[in-house]
Order: C-alpha cells, then sequence, then structure tokens
C-alpha cells in the first residue's frame, strides 16, 4: 500500500492528526492538572477559539453539507436549526426535546419540499 | 449489586467491580448518553455520506474519543484539507480537554497511580464530563475511578456500536430519514455548545463562529476553519475583555 491510498490515508489521518493532538491535551492535563488555574486569560482565548471553531464545523455542516442532505432546501435546514433552538429554550433547556423538535422539521420538511 | 460496602471493610478486589458496574449502569440511565449516542448515529450517517471509511471511523471513536474532533477530521477529509491543517485543527478543538481533563481529575483519581489516572484521561469527553462533575461529588473517594471508567466505557463502546448502527441506517432507511440522521450531528453540537455556554466569552465566540462561516466558506479557502476559530475566538475573546472592564 503507497502512502497514497485513500483508505491507509485516512487510517494515518485519524491516528496522526486526530489521536496524538488530542490526546496530548488529556495526558498533559493530568500532569499538570495540580498546577492548573481554570480561569487563566490564555485558557480563556483558547476555549474561545475552540467554540468558534466547532460553530465553524455546525455552521458549514447545516449551510454547506456534502452529500444527500443538500438536496434539502437551505430556508428548511435553517428553519429545523431555529425550532430545535426554540425547542431547547422553552421545554426545560432539554437538549434531547430539542434535538426531537429539529428533527421532526428536516425530516418532515425533506418528505414535503425537497 | 445489593452488597452496600461499608468503608474499609469491603474485599479489596470485588469493590472496584462493582462500582465500575455501577458506573456502567448509571450510563445506561442517562440522557446525556441518549444524547451522545444521537450524535454518534448521526456521525455513522455522516462518514457514508461523505464516503469516509467505516473501519477508520471507529477507531477516530476510540481513540480520538471526541466527536468535534472527530468532525473536523472527516470534514477535512471531505474537503480534501492538507492533513496537517487538520492536525492544528483538531489540536485547537482540543485543547479544550486540558482544563476538562484538569477539572475532573483531581476529583476522581483517588489514590490511583499516574498510570491508571493517564488512561482515564483518554475517556474524558464533554458527555462524561457533565456526567460525572454531576454525580461523583456523591460518591467515596475510592469509588470514583472504577465508577468513572465504568461510565464512560460505556459511553466509548455504546458510541463505537452507535457509530456502525447510523452507518448501516444511512444505506437503507428512506431519503428524508436519512436526511434526518446526518442532521442530528449538527442539531446536537449547537443544543449542547449553547448548554454549555456560561459567560459572553463563550457565547460571542459560538455566535461570531456561526456568523463567519458564510464568509469564510467562500474566502478562506482549505484554512476556512482555522480563520474562523482565530478570528472569531479572538474577537469572542476581546469582546469579553471588554465587557468584563466595563462591569
Amino acid at each position: 500500500m503507497s502512502f497514497s491510498d485513500p483508505m491507509l490515508y485516512t487510517y494515518l489521518l485519524v491516528i496522526l492528526a486526530g489521536f496524538l493532538p488530542t490526546d496530548v491535551f488529556r495526558f498533559a492535563a493530568v500532569l499538570f492538572s495540580r498546577r492548573l488555574d481554570e480561569d487563566s486569560e490564555a485558557l480563556i482565548l483558547v476555549r474561545a477559539v475552540a467554540t468558534a471553531l466547532l460553530a465553524g464545523v455546525i455552521a458549514r455542516l447545516v449551510l454547506f453539507p456534502t452529500g444527500d442532505l443538500a438536496g434539502v432546501p437551505l430556508w428548511i435546514r435553517l428553519a429545523s436549526i431555529a425550532a430545535g433552538v426554540a425547542g431547547y429554550f422553552l421545554i426545560r433547556k432539554s437538549v434531547l426535546a430539542g434535538v426531537v423538535v429539529a428533527e421532526v422539521v428536516i425530516v418532515g420538511g425533506a418528505i414535503l419540499f425537497r | 449489586m445489593s452488597d452496600s460496602p461499608k468503608t474499609g471493610a469491603t474485599a479489596p478486589e470485588e469493590a472496584p467491580r462493582v462500582w465500575f458496574w455501577r458506573g456502567v449502569r448509571a450510563g445506561v440511565l442517562s440522557v446525556q448518553g441518549i444524547v451522545l449516542f444521537a450524535g454518534f448515529i448521526g456521525f455513522g450517517g455522516l462518514i457514508r455520506d461523505v464516503g469516509f471509511p467505516l473501519g477508520a471511523a471507529l477507531l477516530s471513536t476510540i481513540l480520538v474519543w471526541a466527536l468535534p474532533a472527530q468532525l473536523l477530521i472527516v470534514g477535512g477529509f471531505a474537503a480534501a484539507t492538507p492533513a496537517p491543517v487538520i492536525a492544528l485543527a483538531v489540536g485547537l478543538s482540543s485543547v479544550r480537554f486540558f482544563p476538562i481533563v484538569a477539572s475532573i481529575m483531581p476529583m476522581i483519581r483517588g489514590k490511583s497511580g499516574l498510570g491508571t489516572q493517564l488512561y482515564a484521561s483518554h475517556f474524558v469527553a464533554v458527555s462524561a464530563w457533565v456526567e460525572s462533575i454531576r454525580l461523583m461529588p456523591a460518591l467515596p473517594v475510592h469509588a470514583r475511578m472504577p465508577f468513572f471508567l465504568g461510565l464512560s466505557n460505556y459511553f466509548l463502546w455504546g458510541s463505537v456500536v452507535t457509530t456502525v448502527i447510523g452507518h448501516l441506517l444511512a444505506g437503507t432507511l428512506p431519503q428524508a430519514l436519512a436526511n434526518g440522521l446526518v442532521f442530528l450531528t449538527p442539531i446536537s453540537f449547537l443544543l449542547q455548545l449553547i448548554r454549555n455556554a456560561r459567560d459572553v466569552f463563550d457565547w460571542s465566540a459560538l455566535l461570531l463562529g456561526l456568523a463567519l462561516t458564510p464568509a469564510f466558506a467562500q474566502f478562506g479557502g482549505s484554512l476556512d476553519l482555522l480563520w474562523i476559530g482565530i478570528i472569531g475566538g479572538g474577537a469572542a475573546y476581546a469582546i469579553g475583555r471588554w465587557k468584563r472592564v466595563r462591569t
């Protein structure tokens, strides 16, 4: 197998670009857990960067889906997100409730409008 | 499971196993677990949608054990992002584990050695963290490590199974339900980010990250996620500092 083999590439990607850069922080946290100040400025900044980055991932999955989801009109995807967020806040701040409401809208919308 | 260990009087070899299984049971009863598995069913559907191999995806659930990082890997693969950029983005998103692990480890470590703590730290993810913060304080100190390992092992291996289920379902479901499956990932993550948002830093970062995406998807090229993180997160930090100074 060559490095350009797409199967091998994904496994290497998981180990080198996934496992290593993730667990290095878990392990470092164990080693430094006695000395860490959770309110330090650097950690606040880093947490903000990570949160914005994850929000970007979410937005991209909704706005620019790569697969079959792209066939569902954009307004239905946005309506589903809005309904899910509304459901979360209206139904006892339950993530599960919000997810269910969003799913009803996206599946219903896909049945009716795609 | 019905024995009630009196402090110091339990058989030393049996007690940890008992607490391990109590941790598993707590996981089974956890709503957090249902949302977690829903996210991994969505992940299983997503990888099928973008053509990422199931084996590598399962390996990512076991070895990475962080859905945001796994989404970056799969999303980066789908967008043909260079591997070093994916690694950098994953590292940035996984920096969050530093405070999460560091805040939970003093609570669960008890008298366990460094090796056990390093091993246990791999199982720390947002879901296990949330449930541990909720459940741990009521437990005796010696019970916490085995209880945590039971809980988090149930979450991890349950997620491996549900990744497979999501992958299988995506191939057989009616189109609308398959769309709903793929959509589980963004909606469950968005709601968990909203639930976890505690202060103006978190809210600003979340909203800016969402708002910047349309612009950077057009102009950011293969580094767009990184720019969204740096600019959105940097601006969120500045806003948080500004609000703090003013109040």
